[in-house]
Formats: structure tokens, C-alpha cells, sequence
């Protein structure tokens, strides 16, 4: 529980709630002496409540002014599950069907096949943090690491729109990691890197991703979506073929090996199988994690505005009620008594 | 007030200040009302000797007829100048308090008397005197009085130190007051003057005491503390408020009664002649 204030300059006005307390808030009756008055124990009541609403009000509405909220502070959750980056491969072939072709009918392209299994995946996983990350030409931050479920339904949504060109993954790979080393918790963390291709890697890119994946300690997945007759992963090459530039698939794989990290990689030639590999990942991917989180701030300006036109109404009712007793009546400020003698000190 | 209506008072006891005066006095003279025979030789006036009653005596004594003379007394009015006599109710009672003072200087220089002033508040005050006097001035002196000082006192205690500055023959003593204060004080000041003709004049407010609304949420501030009180007013409130009123008169009643001397109460406005009876009755 934390205030803040929009404001705050006008909390100087906040020591004014002292002035009832000094003057009283009804007009004074002057009196020859108090003492015949009878004590009576409702009045004194009436007169401490009087006080304390004329403070209130006083109070609240220098409060209101300086328009108080609460929240907004981090708090620490637990979930059960791990931080996941989803790498999405934002291509123009994501958009064609594992036959390589694009979709007719009740035919699902590769992209629709992988929305469809990502958001079962995300749906069953409420306690993940998901951040996505899609990436074509240059890569997309679509999300950042978050547990609002809808947020993350909505960019998982998103990634069968047709999509660009190329497939720069070595960028793509960088943005993801830079979203989860922004989180400095203990918990686990996935990449989850979805594509239907490869690219080469530049050796100074790689070089820099090797780092990288050592200090964020993630763990990685890569759902290849394999278009029927193209190159694949476990694709032994043809003698002198053995290239980056020929094989991307393979050697982005002896990559991600050579990264000496939990890595295991799910060549996938059809809707079902998608789902398959998702399923795996969940059943490997169940780890207590901690992280903070933003809470949504509460504005409670309308509160004390409420208890300020509260207590100005039980003071105008007060006034309504105030009685004129006598015709004499002191102006407001000292008491006759305390003001010294004119002739005395003449 | 009236200016034709004088005001009537007469000390307690028969003045023996040997100064022809309006009244009474203790002494027998050889002026006056008659007041008794005497032997001629216990008193021997030759002038006033009564040949009927020494004739009539079968003894032959020679008796002189007496004469009470009637003479002065020194008035002294003892105006209490605490904070709470700038009480404004249906009207300002220190300005009922210089009506009075005026009405008796008048009355005093009618009587022959001499009319002095002493205010007090905490303390004797200095700057509020007029040491008795039968200049003709005195009314507009007196005026001038009240007119220069304001009521500011914290409490009326000083009044009990006047009886220093009334030394000598005994006078008559006006106390004008609310009387509000403890009833110790009002005691030391009875217990002070005992020598004196003393009269205590309450001057009251029917604004203080009986005129009080029914409902209501009043703020009070007491004149001579400047504490504040809120007083939620009702029914069953007023009627203790008026209740504790009456024990104070009565208690108050009881103390002068106990040093003989018997209240008169003056509120709202001067009517000498009200004023006059209760002096005379007193």
C-alpha cells in the first residue's frame, strides 16, 4: 500500500485542516461566565464532532486537490510455470500450408496451425509470463514479458496475418533474449522459437548470441514447421553441399547445440504433430518462478472529494442549527480577555 | 433614565459624621426632629429646656428636649470592571453601571452628600477613581470615566482591596456587580467592608439567564477566560441551565444575607424608582 500524488505541491495546504482547532467553527457567543453554564455531555459530544468534521473537511479537500493514488508499486507473484519468449517467424511462407502452397478450402496455413496450438498452450499455462516477439526482416517487440493472458492471446492472434519477407534470425533471436534478461528473477526461462526456415546466422552475430545465452541461462526450443520437400534439420547433406548457405536448418541447429544449453528442437511436418511438440514443451516447462509486477494504481481523489462534501454538509447543517443567542458576539479572532488593557498600559 | 425621578437611599445606620446633612444621624443635637427628653444635667442645653415636661415631673427635674440631627454620608460606588461587565444582552451592563453611578451622583449632590467612585478589576484600579467629592462636575466626570476605560478585567478580586482606600467613618458603600465571581471572593469583599454600609447591587441580564432559545447549537466564550464552550440547547438543557441560575441567586442571596446585607437587582434597564424602593427596603 503506497500513496502517491498528482500533485503533491498542493499537500502545503494540508496544514490549514488546523485552523477549526484555533478558531471554532461557529459564530461565538460572548458570555459573562462559563461557569454557570451546566456541563452537559452531548454538547461536549456535538462540539468534538463539529471540530473533527470541520478538520475533515478541511483536510480532505487539500487532499483531493493534490489528487492521491494508491498502488502502482511493484509487488513480487509466484506462478507456477516459467517465463516464456515466443519467437515467431512473421515470413511470407509461415502463411502457406505444410504442403507448400497456399491454403484452399479447410486447409490451415502453418502460421494458423501454430495460433491455434500456441494459444492452447498459453491458456493452459495462466501462471506463465509470456512475452512475444515476432520477426521477419527485422524482428517485432510485440509483448513484453507479461501475465495478463488476454494481452498475450491477443499477439499470439496476431501472427497468422500475412506476413514479409526474409528471415533475419539472428536479430530475432537477440530481441527475444533481450526480453527475458530484463527480468533478473530466479525463475525458468523458455525460447520458444517458431519457424518453418533457417537462415544463416553472420559469425559476428553468432558470436554475440553465444554470450548472450550464456548469461540469460534459457532454455530452447525450436518448432521447426518443415514444408513438405524442403531441407530439413536431420537432413544428411550431399557431399559438398554441407554449406550454412545450403542448409540453414542444419547448421542453425548445430548452432543452437554448440550453445552447450537445454535445447531440443521439434521438426514438425503437420498440424498434428504442432501440437504434439507444444505438448512436450509443457510437460518439460513446470518450474516454481517468482516476478514482480506493476500494480494498477487507484485513483481515491473522488474518495476524498465524497468525504469533503460530506463534511462540508454536516458543517452547513451545524450552521442551519446555530443559534444566536445573545446580540453581543465577539469578532472573529482574540478573545476580549486576551487583548491587554488600554487604559492599564496608558 | 429619568431625569426628574431622583434616586432615594439611606445609609443602614444613622451617620455620626457631625455634618448637617439628609440624614438621620446618631448624634442628639440641638436641631431636628425631636427625638427624646434628657435630664438638664446630663444634658445641659438651657435653650432647649422643656417647661411642660419639667413642670409635668413630679420629681422637679429640669428636662431638656432633644434633637436628632440629620447629617451627611460619604456615598462611594465600587464599580467591578472585570471583563464579564462587557456583557452586551438586551443591553450593555456597563453602560446600566454608569447610568446608576450618574443617577446616585446626582442624588448625592441633592443630599448634600459627597459621591466617590473606586473600579476594580484583578486589582484596585488607579485610572478608575473619584475620591468622594460634592463638585458639581461629577456626572460629567463620572461619564468621562466609563468613557475612557472598557471592562477587560480577568477577575473582580481587586474589589476586596478597597477597603483600604475607605478608611475612616463609615460610609455607604454601593457594590455594582454581576457577582460572578467565586463565592470566596464575594465573601472576602463582604468580610472587607464589614465596617461599611455596604448595598450590593446585582446587575443582571434577562439575555443571560431567562431569555434562552429552545433549540439550538450556541458557541460560547467566556469573557474573562476566552474559553469557548459549544452548548447543544434543549428543552431538558434549558431547564437545568435556568435551574442552576436560580441555585446561584439564592446561594448568592444567602452569603450577603449572612453579613446582613440583603441584594438589590438592577437588569436591563435604570427605573430609579424600582432602584429607590429596593434601596429603601434594603
Amino acid at each position: 500500500m503506497s500513496l502517491s500524488f498528482a500533485d503533491p505541491q498542493l499537500l502545503w495546504l494540508t496544514p490549514l485542516a488546523a485552523l477549526p482547532l484555533l478558531g471554532g467553527v461557529l459564530r461565538r457567543s460572548a458570555f459573562p461566565s462559563l461557569a454557570s453554564v451546566p456541563v452537559d455531555g452531548l454538547s461536549r459530544l456535538i462540539s468534538l464532532a463539529l471540530t473533527f468534521t470541520a478538520v475533515a473537511t478541511i483536510g480532505s479537500t487539500a487532499l483531493a486537490l493534490a489528487g492521491p493514488r494508491r498502488g502502482g508499486e511493484l509487488v513480487e507473484k509466484i506462478g507456477d510455470g516459467a517465463e516464456t519468449a515466443l519467437l515467431i517467424d512473421r515470413s511470407g511462407s509461415m502463411n502457406e500450408t505444410f504442403a507448400g502452397r497456399p491454403p484452399e478450402g479447410g486447409e490451415e496455413s502453418k502460421a494458423n496451425a501454430a495460433r491455434r496450438v500456441l494459444q492452447d498452450y498459453v491458456r493452459r499455462r495462466q501462471h506463465d509470463r509470456f512475452g512475444v516477439v515476432g520477426f521477419s526482416t527485422s524482428p517485432i517487440r510485440m509483448l513484453p514479458l507479461t501475465d495478463k493472458m488476454d494481452a498475450v492471446l491477443g499477439a499470439v492472434a496476431a501472427i497468422d496475418r500475412p506476413g514479409l519477407d526474409y528471415t533475419d534470425i539472428g536479430r530475432g533471436l537477440a530481441t527475444a533474449l533481450s526480453l527475458l534478461s530484463e527480468d533478473a528473477g530466479q525463475s525458468s526461462r523458455v525460447l520458444l522459437l517458431v519457424s518453418d526456415g533457417a537462415a544463416v546466422i553472420d559469425p559476428k552475430v553468432q558470436q554475440t548470441l553465444r554470450t548472450t545465452f550464456a548469461r540469460t541461462r534459457v532454455n530452447l526450443y525450436w518448432l521447426f514447421l518443415r514444408t513438405a520437400n524442403s531441407t530439413g534439420i536431420s537432413d544428411t547433406p550431399k557431399p559438398g553441399e554441407d554449406t550454412p548457405q545450403a542448409m540453414p536448418e542444419r547448421h542453425l541447429d548445430i548452432f543452437f547445440k554448440s550453445l552447450k544449453i537445454p535445447y531440443k528442437a521439434f521438426e514438425v511436418e503437420n498440424p498434428g504433430a504442432v501440437e504434439a511438440a507444444v505438448a512436450e514443451i509443457g510437460r518439460l516447462e513446470t518450474h516454481p518462478i517468482v516476478y514482480r509486477e506493476r500494480l494498477p494504481t487507484e485513483d481515491l481523489t473522488g474518495f476524498f472529494a465524497a468525504l469533503a462534501l460530506l463534511s462540508s454538509l454536516a458543517l452547513v447543517a451545524a450552521k442551519i442549527f446555530e443559534a444566536g443567542l445573545f446580540t453581543s458576539s465577539l469578532p472573529l479572532g482574540l478573545p476580549e480577555a486576551a487583548r491587554p488593557s488600554r487604559r492599564r498600559a496608558a | 433614565m429619568t431625569d426628574d425621578a431622583l434616586l432615594a437611599y439611606r445609609p443602614h445606620a444613622r451617620p455620626r459624621t457631625g455634618r448637617p446633612g439628609a440624614h438621620p444621624g446618631a448624634d442628639a443635637g440641638s436641631l431636628g426632629l425631636f427625638r427624646n427628653h434628657a435630664p438638664f444635667s446630663r444634658y445641659p442645653e438651657a435653650r432647649r429646656i422643656d417647661l411642660r415636661a419639667s413642670l409635668r415631673d413630679p420629681f422637679g427635674e429640669i428636662h431638656v428636649r432633644r434633637f436628632e440631627p440629620r447629617n451627611v454620608v460619604d456615598v462611594y460606588a465600587l464599580v467591578d470592571l472585570s471583563a464579564s461587565m462587557g456583557f452586551v444582552g438586551h443591553a450593555a451592563k456597563i453602560g446600566l453601571v454608569e447610568d446608576i453611578c450618574v443617577a446616585m451622583a446626582r442624588a448625592a449632590h441633592r443630599y448634600g452628600d459627597a459621591f466617590g467612585i473606586i473600579g476594580a478589576d484583578a486589582h484596585i484600579r488607579r485610572d478608575f477613581q473619584i475620591r468622594a467629592t460634592r463638585r458639581r462636575s461629577l456626572e460629567t466626570e463620572i461619564r468621562e470615566l466609563f468613557r475612557r476605560s472598557t471592562p477587560a478585567g480577568r477577575s473582580a478580586a481587586g474589589l476586596a482591596e478597597a477597603a483600604n482606600l475607605l478608611a475612616g467613618r463609615r460610609k455607604l458603600v454601593f457594590v455594582l456587580s454581576d457577582f460572578r465571581q467565586t463565592a470566596a471572593v464575594t465573601d472576602a469583599l463582604l468580610a472587607n467592608l464589614i465596617r461599611h454600609d455596604v448595598v450590593p447591587i446585582i446587575v443582571g441580564d434577562s439575555a443571560e439567564e431567562t431569555d434562552l432559545p429552545e433549540w439550538g447549537l450556541i458557541e460560547m466564550q467566556d469573557l474573562e477566560t476566552g474559553q469557548r464552550r459549544v452548548v447543544f440547547m434543549r428543552p431538558a438543557l434549558r431547564r437545568k441551565w435556568l435551574d442552576e441560575a436560580a441555585r446561584r441567586k439564592s446561594a448568592l442571596r444567602r452569603l450577603f444575607m449572612r453579613y446582613g446585607r440583603t441584594p438589590v437587582t438592577v437588569a436591563d434597564r435604570l427605573d430609579i424608582e424600582n432602584l429607590s424602593r429596593q434601596l429603601m427596603e434594603a
